[in-house]
């Protein structure tokens, strides 16, 4: 085994890190605007709005990334949507993130309950009080590990979106083993820099965790 | 004797069917290391790695069957040894690696020779030629290298000849997109997602295919030669292809899978590369 | 499209669910073993167990692959292509289910296993007949929703350049040049193959929900 070739790279493959930790993070973003628009849009009163979402959740969560994003990247231009390979992966991935944090978010919202939000009001809060501190915080303490999981699974994804050329480690790497002939090694590596980076990243929302969100409920 | 109930399997039974389980795929493996033709024959079939979507060199037809001009020296070289040969589809960019990791015997796979791929593998002496090129739709304006720069993008196969190519000879900035094969980046050209390609002299037929009279090649960056690959080390299989295609080449047989796929007569083959040998030393 | 290119597309779904049913198989056995070793009374074996487990669930399934599908290579073992993969994903599928699965052994009640030690059952059989029963029942949704998972992951091992429905959907697009066809048709395969299995899964979770209530 020669670890000569990678060690060489190593300053590229850093970079390449930057760029998949940029593709989540826009990625994540998009996901949760989504996800919040379609929580609202899920409990519209006509009835095709709910079935739209409901089927856009379902569509996205029963078939692959890896299709989602070639259909982005090639089927998409042939009626006249084309889009770089970089944007491409965020909207892919925020698309496939926004039908799971959907679903996440929707369940912080309901386990809600009416009760509190009437105490709230009942106490004199006003409208903005009762939602930043008897419905948001709370149930962005529900949700939070579910999030937070879904945005290391999204790091993770991104490492398909070479398949499309979009500039993040798994791209960079192919690179060099194409360069190297040293399959192992460049692999062997770049799993070992993702899962230093999965690391860094739970640790990092661990700590958010326990330092705004980790108080008592009965 | 009384049907088995499912409480009633040992565990023994369990553990053996658990280990049978993992151990399955390791009992399967078929060995494809460390090959002569003598072993060949004895084994009755030689397993050639060759390109599964690379029209007219190796590509698999909708029925899914192989076919190509690789494809007809394989059914060539198979009968010159008396065996049968099995076809391992394979990407761009997993030709070199399949080889060296024993998955085949041989490449018969659009290989074109260079220096620094002949320090992976062996090469044979060259029975096919090529010409790398940029192909980009007729009304795009590219006739220099620089021009390359003003282009949007250009799509390469990653590990291709023409990736190696259009890196080198592009001017710095350019943007160049390393797909994971042919298929993909025919797909991006077509899609509309880059304003060139790099591919060789027969990419242009392919994309024309599907927008008649609409692609042409802009530049030609090189002349190559295709060999055979074999491991590093293994004289004698590279010997014997050698002699096949010293053979085939006289002999007239070369001629007639040339003219099917290639459409062109046999050319002069160079006597020798510069840092690439032809035999095992 | 025409219906040779259709039965390329179904050939490649063929390769879909073999190495599904492989992966599944395989994961099932070997996650059961790293479930056991994660709930072992020996920390050091729990230790190592739960490195194994992060290491899977810390790196990209494409990283897991390229690294199962280039090691055995270089470590001497002469595999196919797709027994190469079918390993990769069993060991994928091993630490995620055997994740799963200890989070069930851990729900069942703690008086279950106390009892069980009263009544001086050995280890085998405390997990055989009382622990693992009542594990795998509450573990039934999340084992369906990894299921649906895997078969969304053998995707993956187009990249490798194995023949199944992601790949053939590439090459058939090649030759009709109708991606937007193709790649509908082969959503819709893996959609038609999950979204029962996401159903199953919801209504198991439902019904297990209303029991334990």
């Amino acid at each position: 085994m020669d670890f000569g070739p990678v060690i060489e790279s190593f300053p590229r493959l850093l970079w390449g890190c930057v760029g998949t930790l940029g593709l989540a993070l826009a990625g994540m973003a998009l996901a949760i605007v989504i996800g919040i628009g379609g929580v609202v849009l899920r409990d519209s009163r006509r009835a095709i709005v709910r079935w739209l979402v409901i089927s856009f959740v379902e569509l996205i969560r029963n078939t692959p990334f890896l299709v989602q994003i070639y259909f982005i990247f090639f089927a998409l231009p042939f009626v006249g949507i084309r889009i770089n390979p970089t944007p491409t992966a965020i909207i892919a991935l925020g698309v496939n993130g926004g039908a799971y944090a959907i679903e996440i978010i929707r369940g912080g919202v309901q386990s809600i309950n009416k009760g509190q939000v009437e105490a709230g009001y009942a106490l004199g809060l006003r409208k903005s009080q009762v939602f930043r501190l008897v419905i948001l915080k709370p149930a962005l303490r529900a949700i939070y590990p579910s999030l937070a999981s879904q945005f290391i699974l999204l790091t993770l994804t991104t490492s398909i979106a070479s398949a499309v050329a979009a500039y993040e480690l798994t791209s960079v790497a192919k690179q060099i083993e194409n360069d190297s002939f040293r399959s192992f090694e460049v692999y062997g590596v770049v799993t070992l820099l993702y899962f230093i980076m999965s690391w860094i990243m739970m640790t990092f929302l661990n700590l958010i965790w326990s330092r705004c969100l980790n108080y008592p409920v009965k | 004797m009384r049907p088995y109930k499912f409480s009633e399997l040992k565990r023994r039974h369990l553990l053996l069917g658990a280990a049978a389980t993992i151990a399955m795929p390791m009992i399967l493996t078929r060995s494809a290391f460390a090959v002569t033709p003598d072993e060949l024959k004895k084994r009755g079939k030689i397993i050639v790695g060759i390109q599964g979507d690379n029209p007219p060199w190796g590509f698999v037809n909708s029925s899914g069957k192989q076919e190509g001009f690789d494809a007809d020296i394989t059914e060539l070289y198979a009968k010159e040894l008396g065996v049968t040969y099995e076809f391992v589809p394979l990407e761009v960019a997993n030709r070199i690696p399949a080889l060296t990791a024993g998955r085949v015997d041989v490449l018969f796979a659009t290989m074109a020779m260079f220096p620094d791929r002949a320090k992976a593998v062996q090469f044979s002496k060259p029975y096919v030629a090529n010409i790398i090129t940029l192909i980009a739709p007729k009304a795009t304006v590219i006739k220099t290298n620089e021009d390359m720069g003003k282009l949007s993008g250009i799509a390469v196969p990653r590990g291709s000849a023409q990736a190696t190519q259009v890196k080198k000879n592009a001017p710095a900035g350019t943007n160049i997109l390393e797909l994971d094969g042919d298929a993909a980046t025919i797909q991006a050209m077509l899609s509309g997602q880059v304003q060139a390609v790099g591919g060789n002299m027969f990419y242009k037929d392919k994309l024309n295919e599907s927008k008649p009279d609409t692609y042409e090649d802009k530049l030609e960056f090189q002349r190559v030669y295709n060999g055979a690959c074999t491991r590093l080390g293994e004289k004698e299989i590279n010997a014997s292809i050698n002699a096949f295609i010293d053979k085939i080449k006289a002999n007239g047989e070369l001629a007639k899978p040339y003219a099917k796929w290639m459409k062109q007569p046999v050319p002069q083959f160079p006597e020798s590369i510069e840092g690439v040998s032809f035999s095992a030393s | 499209m025409d219906e040779k290119e259709f039965i390329f597309l179904l050939q490649g779904l063929k390769w879909t669910l073999a190495l599904t049913a492989i992966a599944f198989a395989g994961g099932i056995v070997s996650g059961l073993v790293v479930a056991l070793a994660r709930t072992s009374d020996s920390r050091t074996l729990a230790r190592v167990t739960a490195g194994y487990i992060s290491l899977f669930q810390g790196t990209p399934l494409l990283m897991q692959l390229f690294v199962v599908y280039y090691g055995l290579a270089l470590a001497g073992l002469r595999l196919e292509a797709w027994q190469a993969v079918a390993i990769g994903f069993t060991l994928h599928a091993s630490a995620y289910l055997g994740e799963i699965w200890r989070g069930s052994i851990e729900a069942v009640p703690r008086g279950q296993m106390e009892a069980a030690k009263a009544l001086s059952l050995g280890y085998v059989s405390r997990m055989k007949d009382v622990i693992l029963p009542q594990a795998i029942r509450i573990s039934l949704p999340a084992t369906v929703g990894f299921l649906v998972q895997l078969i969304k992951g053998t995707s993956l091992a187009a990249i490798v350049g194995f023949t199944e429905l992601a790949r053939a959907g590439g090459i058939i697009s090649n030759q009709t040049f109708k991606p937007l066809l193709v790649y509908g048709v082969v959503g819709a395969m893996y959609f038609l193959i999950c979204w029962p299995l996401s159903l199953l899964g919801t209504r198991l979770e439902h019904r297990l929900a209303t029991a334990t209530r």
